[in-house]
């Protein structure tokens, strides 16, 4: 609906949708400004011995990010986190897109049962399935390894690229797949060779999605990591928050674990909103 | 009789032929779920019922776990605050929803900007959002006490001592409530977004040449047809209340909700007994509250479809 201008000026709830406007950016911007705040200051800035604590640090400076470059303990979390995301994001993708190209295409017995298993399992509370998720892999001995992990992310990821690409899949053209059946190609080279090409920048969204569930996971990395050498990046800013560090070092790591979150999610928000809501709307 | 069940299971198979392929590559999705699922309902039963004594010896099937914790103090009042918790947020979750989504409706310059700007929260890794906070809420020098105190030029004096944000129930947890609805606001906002665009315009346009002022078309018009969003936003928030961890695990330490005893009970007991059967009675819980309030939900929709 296309207001004009001339009834926007008398529309009586603009200034209040103004106000409301103003209020809601504030509180959504402020707390990101404050981790860049931090990130950037110095200590003087943050140590203040009672004084007020600037709204802008005094000296401004990368000092926090440049030792966190140095610190092994750091740039080992950096490595594990992107190693178990990467095997994350292939277990997912090879597992679930085939799944999902079979459910958006094949007359599957028993379909509304296994989109219903999909959305149970993705409201199952990760806090109680982790219990025997980590009691089951102690004895399998993937505790403490960056493949147990990623089994466990899998679980979590996997409900979301069945559903993001079951979306892909159906936006192709049936007619594609068939004719090239006509010609000779087999039902797995025609996937392979066809539809997986056509619907690669989907199935790209449908990675990054995964990849930044694996970066951000918490309770699994967690429980599977807390007593080993590996630790991803959320686990390694856990453990140095029990030595009561400076805000600034807090700050720095959170920013370094937010900048690739907040650059990817821009590329995939179309996607990430059909994840989000699946299961909501039907 | 018999030759109409032999034409089904020739059908049944001739069903199965033509699907052979898509059913091969769907198998290995769903026996790893499947595999997944029986593991954890398996384990997480068998824990429950296992009672592993002080001296390590193993009694099992019993309920002494579920009686121990009837009479554990912790376990209760985690129970009284998550039940609080869910109470209290998920209604404000809806509300922080409604309005991001109210606002982003209306056509304006910037839309889209400003529409990615209020999914970011979303983005932002839930254990950053709670760093953060704790450091904003530190005690007694953080920004928030700096800024209740007056202590900048621009805001007035509302508080005469430093609020210690860490040491009581009301305000450590009301800070992670703070951050659980920062966090998820626009999940809730994209599905009362759907909700709001899928109202066809004619239903206003014919109000409004009926005279309908702004406050009877949002009553009339939008909140009922917008009740099945409403729903849907009620029943899976409250799903995320219930289960609940990193922000009063970071937060609100000295105050667990379930979510949270059941780590303190695995890695402080160092039980994964009791961890297990704190685990089955949180999502008891869940199932029971949800399917109450999806049920309450769909009679209330037949009531309102009814006038």
């Amino acid at each position: 609906m296309l207001k004009t201008h001339k009834t926007m000026k008398r529309d009586p709830y603009k200034w209040v949708w103004l106000l409301g406007m103003i209020i809601m950016i504030i509180i959504i911007i402020l707390p990101i400004y404050m981790m860049f705040k931090y990130s950037i200051s110095d200590r003087s800035s943050v140590v203040t011995g009672g004084a007020v604590i600037p709204l802008w640090p005094y000296h401004p400076t990368i000092e926090q990010f440049e030792g966190l470059l140095e610190e092994t303990g750091f740039i080992n979390a950096f490595f594990t986190s992107l190693g178990v995301a990467f095997l994350t994001v292939c277990i997912s993708l090879a597992l679930g897109a085939p799944a999902a190209f079979s459910l958006a295409r094949y007359k599957i017995p028993g379909k509304a049962m296994i989109l219903i298993l999909l959305i149970s399992i993705r409201l199952f509370p990760d806090v109680i399935s982790v219990i025997p998720v980590v009691e089951t892999f102690i004895k399998l001995k993937l505790v403490n390894t960056i493949i147990g992990a990623s089994l466990a992310h899998t679980l979590l990821s996997l409900p979301y690229v069945i559903y993001i690409a079951m979306g892909v899949f159906e936006t192709i053209p049936k007619d594609l797949e068939e004719q090239a059946q006509i010609l000779g190609a087999s039902k797995l080279y025609a996937f392979i060779k066809i539809i997986v090409p056509i619907a690669l920048p989907g199935l790209a969204a449908a990675a990054i999605y995964v990849f930044l569930l694996s970066w951000n996971e918490f309770i699994f990395s967690y429980f599977l990591l807390l007593f080993g050498e590996l630790t991803t990046i959320p686990v390694f800013l856990r453990k140095i928050l029990s030595w009561t560090p400076q805000h600034n070092l807090l700050a720095a790591i959170s920013v370094m674990l937010s900048i690739p979150v907040i650059i990817f999610t821009f590329f995939v928000q179309k996607y990430m909103q059909a994840g989000m809501t699946a299961g909501a709307v039907k | 009789m018999l030759v109409e069940k032999k034409g089904l299971i020739n059908k049944l198979i001739i069903n199965i032929r033509k699907n052979i392929f898509g059913l091969l590559i769907l198998t290995p999705a769903l026996l790893y779920l499947l595999a997944f699922l029986i593991i954890i309902l398996y384990q997480i039963i068998v824990l429950s019922i296992t009672y592993v004594a002080p001296d390590l010896s193993e009694t099992y099937p019993t309920v002494k776990n579920f009686l121990d914790l009837a009479n554990n103090e912790e376990f209760i009042g985690a129970l009284k605050r998550t039940i609080v918790f869910t109470l209290v947020g998920t209604p404000l979750e809806l509300i922080a929803g409604m309005i991001a989504a109210g606002l982003i409706f209306r056509e304006f310059k910037g839309r889209g900007i400003v529409r990615s700007l209020f999914t970011i929260p979303v983005a932002i890794p839930g254990i950053v959002t709670a760093i953060i906070l704790f450091i904003l809420f530190d005690f007694p020098f953080g920004h928030i006490n700096d800024l209740l105190l007056g202590r900048h030029s621009f805001f007035p004096k509302i508080i005469s001592n430093p609020i210690p944000w860490r040491s009581t129930a009301l305000f450590s947890l009301g800070v992670a409530m703070f951050g659980k609805i920062w966090r998820d606001m626009p999940i809730s906002m994209l599905i009362i977004l759907s909700g709001l665009q899928s109202i066809s315009r004619d239903q206003y346009e014919a109000a409004e040449t009926m005279g309908a002022g702004g406050l009877q078309q949002f009553k009339y018009i939008t909140l009922p047809l917008l009740v099945p969003a409403m729903s849907s936003v009620l029943v899976l928030r409250s799903i995320e209340m219930w289960k609940e961890f990193i922000f009063p695990y970071i937060l609100a330490g000295s105050y667990p909700l379930l979510g949270t005893l059941i780590e303190r009970a695995y890695h402080e007991w160092n039980s994964a007994t009791e961890a297990a059967t704190i685990g089955l009675i949180l999502l008891f819980c869940i199932i029971i509250f949800t399917t109450f309030l999806f049920y309450s939900l769909s009679w209330l929709r037949k009531q309102l479809v009814k006038i």
